[in-house]
């Protein structure tokens, strides 16, 4: 029965930057990451956008390999396809996240972790000695691991959650269907993101063109089901393609689904920490949880380390890694919750007048103040969504 | 709890299924599970709400009815 101080199951960004974290704060804990794949950073169910700031607090992306392309422009589209262009609106990047997932794994490796691919925690109880008891599959044997912490980074099935007592459910209404190709020999602005609005494309989400390169993107949409006409997902994207890009050359397929909630009440309980995805870290706006991730790891690896030194994985003691996130991140997702409850009334017609509004400002003056201003003297339907982001 | 057999339950098409995971937050009873790559769903444990079959990207999830039980006894528990 393998004695270990942190148990970390998952090694998407999440779990492999908690890893490294606890770690590198305590090197003589016994860090232990786990991947259920054979892989780390594969199958990719992601459409591997990253923003410039969030990234770099981790890594520098200046010439990484672990980049597909850097992006500077931002177009957004109205559902007649009249384009919003925000040129020059910031810089972002397309991860290659299977070399991505794998670099921060090695890193956690690095600092002394040790990292175990193809390896599969099933279950997991709370025992009279105080340790977690996990179930632990690997190619066909299974072992108990003891663990003083479990960090929970399993993503959006979130097990580890479930297991230790902590509410993990999502409402259907806040779960984004998600599926994805990658599209080659396409073309558009290889250089910029594009993201399209539209209830008749993906109902209650967004479609979007991620370029991964010249003429290949990641071409995928995400819907809420229950706006839908009973199509899923995948047939909501090979109706969209169709229509947008006849000859492009299918080369990758990925689906899965967004939980565009907001953080779970309680991302932590005895000898536990739930991070990333599987603790609904992600801006429910636009979906986005990379960073999220990895700032949630970062806040959980160093609050399980800390635990252990000071001897008390109590819960009293761990919710600070919850108030700690709730003040860096978690609030914010709220009130972002709340915008995209309001813009959910928007329909096509007033969408379609709003991309033209902003098009009457000249780019270059195009700021999100300017932006902001002219769309609620031109649409005040917009004012209940402009005043839900300030209470 | 009250729980009642439900008339349908959900069934997993294993051969369309993505192994993405997306229904199991999505399950109220916590019936669906995902373990070595197969993703099954707990027929005893399944209420018929049916909420995991349009969220599925691929279609993979799909309700079919409940064989009527020949011993009908003890199905609803107050």
């Amino acid at each position: 029965m393998p004695d270990v101080d942190v148990l970390v199951v998952g090694a998407g960004p999440a779990g492999a930057v908690a890893a490294c974290q606890a770690k590198r704060a305590a090197p003589e804990l016994d860090v232990v990451l786990l991947e259920r794949d054979r892989a780390v950073g594969a199958p990719v169910r992601c459409a591997e956008g990253v923003g410039d700031a969030g990234l770099r607090e981790f890594a520098n992306p200046d010439g990484a390999d672990w980049v597909s392309r850097k992006i500077t422009d931002v177009i957004f589209e109205a559902p007649d396809d009249t384009q919003v262009v925000l040129a020059g609106s910031g810089v972002g990047w397309i991860l290659d996240r299977t070399r991505f997932d794998a670099f921060l794994a090695a890193q956690a490796a690095a600092e002394g972790a040790a990292v175990l691919v193809g390896t599969e925690a099933t279950a997991m109880a709370r025992n009279g000695d105080g340790r977690w008891h996990v179930r632990v599959k690997q190619r066909g044997t299974e072992e108990i691991y003891r663990a003083r912490m479990v960090i929970g980074a399993d993503g959006v099935e979130t097990m580890v959650g479930r297991w230790a007592g902590l509410e993990t459910r999502v409402p259907a209404r806040d779960m984004e269907s998600c599926a994805q190709y990658v599209l080659q020999g396409i073309d558009f602005n290889p250089d910029a993101i594009y993201l399209q609005f539209s209830h008749a494309i993906a109902p209650g989400g967004y479609a979007w063109i991620f370029p991964k390169g010249v003429g290949v993107a990641n071409v995928g949409l995400g819907l809420v089901a229950l706006k839908t006409d009973g199509r899923n997902a995948r047939q909501y994207l090979d109706a969209w393609i169709d229509r947008r890009f006849p000859t492009g050359a299918r080369t990758g397929y990925t689906v899965g689904g967004v939980i565009v909630h907001t953080t779970i009440k309680k991302t932590y309980t005895d000898g536990v920490l739930v991070a990333g995805d599987a603790a609904h870290m992600i801006n429910p706006l636009s979906g986005g949880g990379i960073t999220n991730a990895m700032k949630a790891g970062r806040l959980a690896g160093c609050t399980a380390a800390a635990a252990i030194r000071g001897n008390d994985t109590s819960e009293r003691r761990l919710s600070a890694y919850h108030n700690a996130w709730m003040d860096m991140l978690g609030e914010d997702h709220l009130k972002y919750y709340r915008i995209k409850q309001a813009l959910e009334h928007m329909d096509d017609a007033f969408l379609n007048s709003l991309a033209r509004t902003v098009n009457k400002i000249e780019p270059s003056k195009r700021t999100i103040g300017r932006v902001f201003t002219k769309a609620l003297i031109k649409h005040p339907q917009l004012i209940p969504v402009a005043a839900r982001f300030f209470v | 709890m009250r729980r009642v057999t439900p008339d349908t339950i959900a069934v997993v098409d294993l051969a369309v299924c993505d192994r993405c995971g997306l229904c199991l937050p999505l399950c109220p009873p916590e019936a669906i599970h995902l373990e070595l790559n197969v993703l099954t769903v707990d027929a005893a444990t399944c209420t018929g709400c049916e909420k995991c079959v349009a969220p599925c990207p691929v279609g993979a999830l799909a309700m079919i009815p409940l064989v009527p039980s020949p011993h009908p006894e003890s199905l609803v528990n107050a």
